[in-house]
């Protein structure tokens, strides 16, 4: 395709602004790694230093080898996979239905549980912790995995419907002239051709889990059960400039494995996010 | 073990009836076509048939005994879809032994049936591929496969070979045919081609807007057309239909008056001074070299090969005629035709029916007799 001149300018404005964009997000993010390779001397020198004159690993090496950090880390992959997995095992039955079968209020029941994920948590934050302390769930990983599955569900059901989708009606009725019934169809013939976006769903959800700051932050109290989101904001909120260097180095790290996932995966991630928006 | 009979099957969607009162009796190893235009309810029907689909009402009987409430499974039929169906993600072999989960066969009964049947297929080399490794042809013998090993007791296809190259769809028109000979198994064949209707069935039904126009022989089905939708919509080019009045002792075209044969005047009695549609097979108009006849004019040639097709017209009736290969026409030129009116098929033109008093068709009586 040939571009016009006025196409080309166009080109180099959009790369303009979206590189305006990508400062304002990778500027943090900067900051932290800067600070995170910086001696404890040098923390005080703030921006005047962003680059260090005496750079070292040594924050990240004392961090990696404290133990706390360890627990936050296993804790937060733990909650994280167990919400992911949950919230698509959950998911899945929902999604098939919405996708398979006629019934009324369809369209309305599918907008209500995308209007779920529209809620902050902030709302909900006062009465999910009584609902949960009534129940008796408060301080546990189970409890908090409970709320990381529900937050997941109604995402994933929207995901997971488009993946069914995708897979032909006329595989559902070679499947019962075979003889299977629905559940047997389900997981025989819909489950393993939509495998891609089962796995798409699962990290999607691993990603959202892995951030997830408000819920564990009112269910857990006790430090051996934080994950690292917690954890950090809590040194955070009581430490003083003394350790801001390996506050850092910790923050670094814990994004590594979200962001590693990310870049790894984010074929199959923008092909779940975009699937049926056009016809193949 | 394979009588299919349907007792006024009603079935909708919502406020549109897309079968209406569907009655049809089909014997034991029979093998029949249901033709129809795209919307008529033709795979519906199949639906219905193969429990796909609920009946709205009517029954639905296999030997004699009602299956209406029978899922799928239960019913012992098998189906063989336009788009083939195979399972993607598994192998050639385990999509034909498919139906064959729930069989009381050991691992190597089930091993041996498939192999039986990819021998009769022609496909054994393929047994370890996946579907998505198959050309189409392949993929439609998987799917007839998948359908022969459970031994069914009815056959259903819809619409099967609408994905083929044209090539392809006769060579699997005969081996499908070939198929029921060996394996002597009711079918239900659907389709919207009418050429698979006619070299295909023991019998056609002819189906349009949810009901069945005419149930018969391929011979029947051409030569009788029961109703001018049946007349219009099987034989290409299509049945002639032209309107004339009946004045006693001819038709009386725009510009001529063709004499009726003797018989006629007693059969036609109540007809006198009234319009009628005369029906003729394209094959029963001629040319004639000398004056008389039906004047025309030509609009178009056709070359065929083994044959010449030339589209005329009389007034405002368009009419088609089948020639011999060597015929010379332009567009403009002044022909005469005559008709076989001993061949014609007489409509009403209010009912679209034919009428009852049908000008004997030698061949016809001969089959039915």
């Amino acid at each position: 395709m040939v571009r016009s001149r006025a196409e080309r300018m166009a080109d180099w404005a959009v790369y303009a602004a979206m590189l305006v964009l990508a400062l304002a997000f990778l500027l943090p993010v900067l900051w932290l790694a800067s600070l995170s390779v910086r001696t404890q001397a040098e923390v005080f020198m703030g921006a005047a230093r962003f680059i260090p004159e005496a750079p070292t690993l040594d924050n990240f090496a004392r961090v990696l080898r404290d133990g706390g950090f360890q627990s936050y880390i296993w804790n937060t992959v733990k909650l994280a996979s167990l919400g992911a997995a949950g919230a698509v095992a959950l998911a899945a039955p929902a999604a098939y239905a919405l996708s398979r079968m006629a019934f009324r209020g369809k369209g309305a029941l599918m907008l209500g549980i995308l209007s779920v994920q529209m809620v902050s948590g902030l709302v909900v934050l006062i009465p999910l912790y009584r609902f949960m302390d009534r129940l008796g769930l408060l301080e546990s990983h189970f409890g908090t995995t409970l709320l990381y599955i529900a937050a997941g569900i109604p995402v994933t059901i929207w995901l997971l419907k488009v993946s069914f989708d995708a897979v032909p009606r006329s595989l559902d009725d070679a499947a019962a002239i075979d003889g299977l019934s629905r559940v047997e169809s389900f997981a025989l013939i819909t489950l393993p051709l939509a495998l891609p976006g089962l796995i798409s769903a699962f990290i999607l959800n691993l990603i959202l889990n892995w951030s997830q700051f408000l819920i564990p932050f009112i269910m857990l109290s006790a430090d051996d059960k934080w994950p690292i989101s917690v954890a950090i904001f809590r040194f955070a909120g009581s430490t003083s400039a003394a350790t801001t260097q390996l506050l850092a180095a910790a923050c670094l790290l814990a994004i590594l494995p979200a962001l590693a996932i990310f870049v790894l995966l984010q074929r199959y991630i923008l092909a779940a996010l975009t699937a049926g928006a056009v016809k193949e | 073990m394979g009588q299919v009979e349907l007792q006024s099957i009603h079935k909708s969607f919502g406020p549109t009836a897309v079968l209406d009162d569907i009655n049809l009796t089909i014997a034991d190893k029979e093998f029949v076509v249901v033709v129809g235009p795209s919307g008529c309810g033709k795979s519906t029907l199949l639906r219905v048939v193969a429990g796909l689909e609920e009946a709205s009402s009517g029954a639905l009987l296999f030997d004699g005994r009602a299956v209406n409430a029978l899922s799928p499974g239960e019913r012992n039929v098998a189906m063989v879809f336009q788009n083939y169906a195979l399972y993607p993600h598994l192998s050639v072999a385990t999509n034909i032994g498919f139906g064959l989960r729930r069989a009381a066969m050991s691992r190597r009964e089930k091993r041996a049936a498939i192999e039986r049947i990819a021998r009769l297929l022609e496909i054994e080399p393929l047994l370890k591929r996946r579907p998505n490794a198959l050309s189409g042809g392949q993929r439609q013998r998987v799917a007839m496969g998948r359908a022969i090993i459970r031994n069914p007791a009815v056959f259903l296809f819809d619409e099967p070979l609408s994905n083929l190259d044209a090539r392809l769809r006769m060579q699997m028109r005969s081996e499908i045919r070939g198929l029921h000979s060996k394996l002597p198994t009711t079918t239900i064949y659907v389709t919207h081609d009418q050429i698979e209707a006619m070299t295909m069935a023991d019998r056609v039904v002819v189906m349009n807007a949810g009901r069945i126009e005419q149930i018969g022989t391929p011979s029947q089905i051409y030569d009788t057309p029961r109703t001018t939708f049946v007349a219009r919509f099987m034989g290409m080019p299509s049945m002639n239909m032209i309107a004339a009045r009946y004045d006693g002792d001819a038709l009386v075209l725009p510009d001529t008056r063709v004499p009726v044969p003797a018989d006629w005047p007693e059969r036609l009695a109540p007809w006198v001074g009234r319009e009628l549609l005369l029906g003729l097979r394209p094959e029963h108009l001629s040319l004639r070299t000398s004056p008389g006849g039906v004047p025309a004019t030509v609009d178009l040639t056709e070359p065929t090969g083994s044959e010449t097709l030339v589209y005329l017209h009389h007034g405002d009736t368009r009419l088609a005629a089948r020639t011999p290969p060597d015929t010379r026409l332009r567009r403009g030129d002044q022909v005469h035709l005559d008709l076989r009116l001993d061949r014609a098929t007489l409509f009403d033109p209010d009912t679209t029916l034919a009428l009852p008093t049908l000008p004997a068709d030698p061949i016809t009586k001969g089959e039915t007799a």
